[in-house]
């Protein structure tokens, strides 16, 4: 176990992203394998989130995740929701859950001395995963979705630790800043237990990291895959299907879909979703090297500009995208124009919005 | 009235003869549909429902819109769905000896036809639910429809059927549908009986309910209009 954070610790020190005007809120955190038997967090259930302000605050975090199209226009671009990543409203376990990336930050970068907060994390979200605009620092829904997270994870450590009574209240510029910290309050039953770093790698955190596949992906394999598997949902175009102007299944790209900047855009992160989290309800379908296949697949598209982006596709993609992905190269399904050429625009005004 | 039930008497009828004979008999029967229905209906509307879709209005209504017991509505699901379903009952994926019956009757580009008609039909507006509307709810079934049990990997209903279960493409309408159909094809989910969905996704679900929660979605959803 050991081992894992203080490799986990040395990629997040060792990455090298510039704090330009946009810093990369979506680096990259470090995945891990799945463990067998894995004791997952049980937060409580959304009836007992008390009654009064504090309590408003988590249940309207909660509302914001499951229906985030409440916020288009003024911070969402697309049409996603929050809840479509972050399976069971952010609280299920190996599908990133609120509870394990609110104990994850703040995360601190050796390379500039910066601190990553909670709040920026969340910021980071809306600019990138929602192709929209960052909420003010401070502001409700960074507020409310801070509130919500750390409900989560408080509840579930005391439920783990047989710890009664309410969840401790916390004031908004504490709720901001994230779990990862020493003055960070948390009942001594928790700490003689578990250490600061054990509780930053929460069993079930993020999504768990997938074997490589035996063969390089495949962007035309994995259409097959997508044809046979992930168009009944997701539709033949990648672009889902609305319900009461409602997006219930999700676009995968295009224009209403996550930004070059967002971290699903990444075949490995993709791939360790898809492979976990889909089809919904089910989990663990495809085989590996499909799983690599389909993300490579889903992430050949065109969609939203990385917010990052000055005007040059070839100097976005050498100062951002050194990872696996698509942005700057060719895909057998774009054509040979490099993808990010055609990037649909950031932070669009939704037809809704103009009528 | 009397004349409404004469013809829907006439039809079941003629529905169980085709059941129990042939292809044949079906013939005769749709023949039968279209001889007693000027008797109530307005020309005008008869035209409109093409030469293939007559069979079907014996037990889902002129307007696609249910009746009862005896058929589901058809109104607000989607052609492409439809479509899906005729060709179920053809292949057995789906077991009912009326429908594996007329199933069969369309064939071709007769099944575009027919799904098109049913699919255009209008459904009433309903008060719509989005997810997150409510954060605590009491109600087993609106609880399963929103927030689902992930405890025992149960994804919401809504997040593939849309809010209130309204539906589209591969995901068919639940809001407003017949209570009895809805509790037939969640146990036929549930046994194995009905089938054809990508990856067994719906067959999954419905074994993990128990005859309660069952029950408490076809109350749910039927209300839902």
């Amino acid at each position: 176990m050991k081992r894992y954070y203080f490799s986990a610790a040395g990629v997040l020190f060792s990455m090298s992203i510039s704090a330009a005007e946009l810093p990369d809120r979506q680096a990259q955190l470090p995945s891990v394998a799945k463990e067998a038997n894995a004791q997952y967090l049980m937060p409580s259930p959304l009836s007992s989130i008390p009654k009064g302000e504090f309590g408003d605050k988590v249940r309207k975090g909660y509302q914001l995740f499951v229906n985030s199209q409440q916020m288009r226009d003024t911070y969402v671009g697309n049409e996603l929701n929050c809840v479509n990543c972050h399976m069971n409203a952010g609280n299920k376990a190996n599908a990133s859950p609120l509870w394990g990336a609110y104990m994850a930050y703040p995360a601190y970068r050796k390379k500039n001395d910066k601190v990553n907060s909670f709040e920026e994390r969340i910021q980071g979200c809306f600019t990138y995963s929602m192709n929209g605009k960052a909420p003010e620092s401070g502001s409700e829904p960074l507020v409310a979705i801070s509130a919500y997270s750390y409900w989560l994870v408080m509840s579930g450590l005391m439920n783990q630790f047989g710890i009664t009574g309410p969840v401790p209240e916390m004031t908004d510029v504490e709720l901001l800043k994230g779990g990862n910290r020493e003055d960070f309050p948390l009942p001594e039953t928790v700490t003689s237990k578990l250490d600061q770093k054990e509780l930053t790698m929460l069993p079930g955190r993020g999504f768990p990291k997938l074997a490589k596949p035996e063969l390089a992906y495949s962007v035309e394999r994995g259409e097959a895959v997508y044809q046979a598997h992930c168009q009944t949902c997701h539709a033949d175009d990648g672009q889902g299907y609305k319900m009461a102007n409602v997006s219930a299944l999700p676009p995968l790209w295009g224009p209403q879909s996550y930004n070059w900047g967002a971290g699903m855009h990444r075949v490995n992160t993709a791939a360790n979703f898809i492979y976990e989290n889909m089809p919904l309800g089910k989990s663990i379908q495809l085989t590996v090297q499909q799983a690599w296949d389909v993300a490579a697949f889903v992430n050949a598209h065109e969609r939203p500009q990385d917010p990052r982006y000055k005007g040059n596709v070839a100097e976005t993609q050498a100062k951002y995208h050194q990872h696996e992905g698509f942005y700057g190269k060719p895909s057998s399904i774009n054509g040979p124009e490099l993808l990010g050429a055609n990037a649909y625009p950031i932070f669009p005004v939704s037809k809704q919005s103009k009528q | 009235m009397d004349t409404k039930n004469r013809l829907k008497d006439d039809c079941l009828t003629s529905v169980n003869s085709a059941v129990l004979s042939s292809i044949f008999l079906c013939s005769v029967m749709s023949f039968s549909v279209m001889a007693n229905i000027p008797d109530e209906s307005p020309k005008e509307l008869l035209q409109t429902v093409p030469a293939a879709a007559q069979v079907c209005l014996s037990c889902h209504g002129v307007n696609g819109e249910g009746l009862g017991v005896v058929g589901p509505r058809l109104a607000g699901l989607s052609s492409e769905y439809i479509a899906a379903q005729v060709s179920h009952f053809q292949t057995g994926f789906r077991q009912n000896p009326t429908m594996m019956a007329m199933a069969m009757t369309v064939q071709g580009d007769n099944i575009k036809v027919v799904s098109d008609f049913f699919a255009a039909k209008p459904v009433a507006e309903i008060k719509l639910q989005y997810r997150g509307d409510k954060v605590v709810i009491d109600d087993i079934g609106e609880k399963l429809a929103y927030q689902g049990d992930w405890q025992r990997d149960i994804p919401a209903c809504t997040s593939c059927h849309g809010p209130s279960g309204i539906g589209a493409g591969q995901f068919p309408r639940l809001a407003g549908q017949e209570p009895t159909y809805l509790k037939n094809q969640l146990l036929a989910w549930q046994s194995g009986t009905r089938k054809g969905d990508v990856d067994n996704m719906m067959g999954s679900i419905a074994k993990k309910l128990t005859a309660a929660e069952i029950d408490a979605l076809t109350q749910y959803f039927s209300a839902q209009k």
